[in-house]
């Protein structure tokens, strides 16, 4: 039995302090994450917090043949859409509840010189696309586990990984060219 | 790892997140606070005597004979006498009816309709001058 194992059959007979080792090595990931779908950081650390509450709450439900940082994910991304609202049903993406200067993406990442691409994902790619990439590219997470994560086919993730990548490859090109013409 | 991946990831990477101090207590309070949902537990299944199986498997066997023996040892049906055609027996009514008469109205309509139509026409070209 690996220790994570015991860690959720601990938290599982209700281990409050087993619960919170097995998270600890994810709640800076998953913060990231969020990041790049909440409107501000405070959201951000509601929806993380929201995350692990119920991961807890529900953690009888958890399928061990599920990787758990997939399970973890999954939770997530569904805490993250609610922040939504019934009254923001039709908000297309979260995109549009933030302001450049309130974006917590944004400023965590205003210190670095160059442009960063998550930020150029994030306008090019929608919501579900944009989630698929991350949980592929800064998660390391296998195609199977991204389909799982984000309740939808493994066909579904793979082409719509393929079209990510095709549109900021495209993106990536495009700037190198730019660069280069303005010398 | 290609170009975009290598990229994607150093990129990912420089997002500078950490977890505060106060969200760490904060959740350390709401995980203390909230008490697991307890496993829906299944009734186990219950375990049948191999005695039930033949069983029923007799009371099955036992109610096909019955079905058969029924069925087939049933006396044969007493030929019924035919019931009296009540309908054979009144004599044909004559229908006096002329055909004439049922096609009568719709044949006075065409002829009006005719009429209609043949002034409609004669209208028509006094109009136009013909």
């Amino acid at each position: 039995m690996t220790d994570e194992l015991k860690l959720i059959a601990a938290a599982k007979a209700g281990s409050a302090d087993a619960f919170a080792d097995l998270v600890r090595g994810y709640r800076e990931r998953l913060l990231r994450f969020l990041l790049t779908r909440s409107p501000s950081y405070a959201d951000a650390e509601d929806v993380l917090q929201d995350t692990l509450i119920a991961a807890f709450r529900y953690l009888h439900s958890y399928d061990s043949r599920w990787r758990f940082s997939t399970w973890l994910y999954r939770i997530a991304i569904r805490n993250a859409a609610k922040l939504r609202g019934p009254d923001l049903a039709d908000v297309a993406i979260v995109g549009d509840l933030r302001d450049e200067e309130s974006d917590p993406l944004q400023q965590c990442i205003a210190d670095s010189e160059t442009d960063n691409l998550w930020l150029s994902a994030r306008e090019l790619l929608n919501d579900e696309v944009f989630a698929a990439m991350w949980l592929r590219y800064a998660e390391d997470m296998s195609v199977n586990d991204i389909a799982k994560a984000l309740d939808r086919s493994t066909s579904w993730a793979k082409v719509n990984l393929m079209r990510g990548r095709r549109v900021l490859e495209t993106h990536m090109n495009g700037a190198a060219e730019k660069s280069e013409a303005y010398g | 790892m290609d170009k975009l991946a290598k990229q994607l990831r150093a990129d990912a990477d420089r997002i500078d997140v950490a977890v505060s101090a106060e969200l760490d207590r904060r959740i350390d309070a709401s995980l203390r606070a909230v008490t697991p949902e307890a496993e829906v537990q299944r009734p186990p299944p219950i375990a049948r005597p191999p005695l039930f199986w033949w069983a029923s498997t007799l009371t099955g066997i036992a109610a096909a004979i019955a079905v058969i023996a029924i069925v087939n040892l049933r006396a044969p049906e007493q030929p019924v006498a035919p019931e009296l055609d009540l309908v054979a027996t009144v004599p044909p009514i004559e229908l006096k009816a002329e055909t004439a008469m049922l096609t009568a109205p719709l044949q006075e309509e065409l002829e009006r309709l005719q009429s209609d139509l043949k002034k409609a026409e004669e209208k028509v070209k006094r109009d136009i001058g013909l």
